[in-house]
């Protein structure tokens, strides 16, 4: 019971993932700049690729497969190294394009301007 | 607009076209019958009796089975290094700067997942012979840590620890040695180049070895490794830094 409880618990995570994997799409397509589509790239990483792997890792758990320990530890420490470097992926792509002035932008606030 | 929906049409329907083709006539089909070289290769890598002792066939196939190919392979990527080196002239090592590098956030996060690439390589390589994986593998996910480090912290970095190209080749040149002694040492025995089983033990200490599929798998984890690390530095060192060398060699 605890472990078809965990099982669907993980694909509902999975398919979590998958709509926020749309969404990422739709805001690279959509989105104005090279700043919120940068957003919207860390989301379908983050949110995408982090939560679909928890996913996994619980419906491995929840179901009787042999070495299914193993199988949720390789995912769950993907998911920890992506959810380490995802984020400073993205904030170094943001700070060399913003030192590099190869983006064309009009900031609302510059805090990053105001210290140099 | 038109002219693009219409060419994705044809795209679309000339795949679903070749998809057709290729079901129909079952050229994908994969085959029902083994072959016999993969037979023996399942069969005797571990249990029978011209056994590599290796749970992992590929390990097997690579150091032993075909353990000659792999050596000629790696002999081809160290020429590789060499003339790449003889290309780019670095005989010397640019002089130490400051770097800059780059943001706070990025340096500690970087020594963090540097420290996991290590272990994890060095897991790649010494469980080679048990689990996928092997020399090659660990030593290309070893050589990542220096092409993190190089733009994050800048090359002089690994300047100032004195990682050099020249010390790094030397590092590869001694690796091979030992892959070269590792294959030849059953020769003064009177057994054929390459032996594995028969001249080195299969465990140590209790622990599953494989022979020399162990020591050919350290030994090409450096190889590899260091040889990675010394194409990166020198590809990434400065154009007027290749430049002002040329010039002192053209006077």
């Amino acid at each position: 019971m605890t472990s078809d409880l965990v099982f669907w618990a993980g694909v509902v995570v999975v398919f979590v993932g998958g709509v926020f994997d749309f969404i990422a799409g739709l805001g690279m397509l959509r989105f104005p700049n090279f700043y919120v589509r940068l957003h919207a790239a860390t989301i379908g990483t983050i949110y995408g690729a982090v939560l679909p792997l928890i996913g996994v890792a619980l419906m491995a758990l929840g179901s009787p497969i042999p070495n299914n320990t193993f199988i949720a530890g390789g995912c769950l420490a993907t998911a920890l190294v992506l959810f380490l470097v995802a984020p400073i992926g993205s904030h170094l792509l943001a700070y060399a394009a913003h030192k590099a002035r190869a983006v064309e932008w009009s900031p609302v606030v510059d805090q990053l301007g105001e210290e140099e | 607009m038109g002219r693009r929906l219409l060419g994705l049409v044809f795209v679309y329907s000339l795949a679903l076209a070749l998809a057709l083709v290729v079901y129909a006539t079952g050229s994908l089909q994969p085959p029902h019958e083994i072959k016999r070289l993969g037979v023996f290769y399942v069969e005797e890598t571990f249990f029978g009796n011209m056994t590599a002792m290796s749970p992992e066939a590929v390990t097997a196939i690579v150091w032993d089975y075909r353990g000659l190919d792999t050596v000629y392979e790696t002999a081809v990527f160290f020429l590789a290094v060499v003339a790449g080196l003889a290309v780019f002239r670095v005989s010397k090592t640019p002089p130490l700067k400051r770097g800059v590098g780059l943001t706070e956030i990025s340096r500690t996060s970087t020594k963090i997942v540097a420290a996991l690439i290590v272990v994890v390589s060095a897991s790649i390589a010494l469980h080679g012979h048990l689990t996928p994986g092997g020399g090659f593998q660990g030593g290309s996910t070893l050589a990542i840590a220096p092409l993190l480090v190089i733009p994050i912290f800048s090359y002089y970095a690994l300047l100032a620890r004195r990682l050099t190209p020249g010390l790094l080749v030397t590092l590869r040149g001694l690796a091979l040695t030992a892959i070269g002694l590792v294959a030849l040492l059953p020769v003064f025995k009177g057994l054929e180049v390459v032996t594995n089983i028969r001249f080195y033990p299969a465990y140590i200490l209790g622990q599953l070895v494989s022979g020399s599929l162990l020591l050919y798998n350290s030994s090409e984890y450096i190889a590899v490794a260091s040889g990675f690390a010394a194409v990166f530095l020198y590809l990434s060192f400065e154009e007027e830094f290749h430049e002002e060398e040329r010039g002192e060699d053209h006077e």
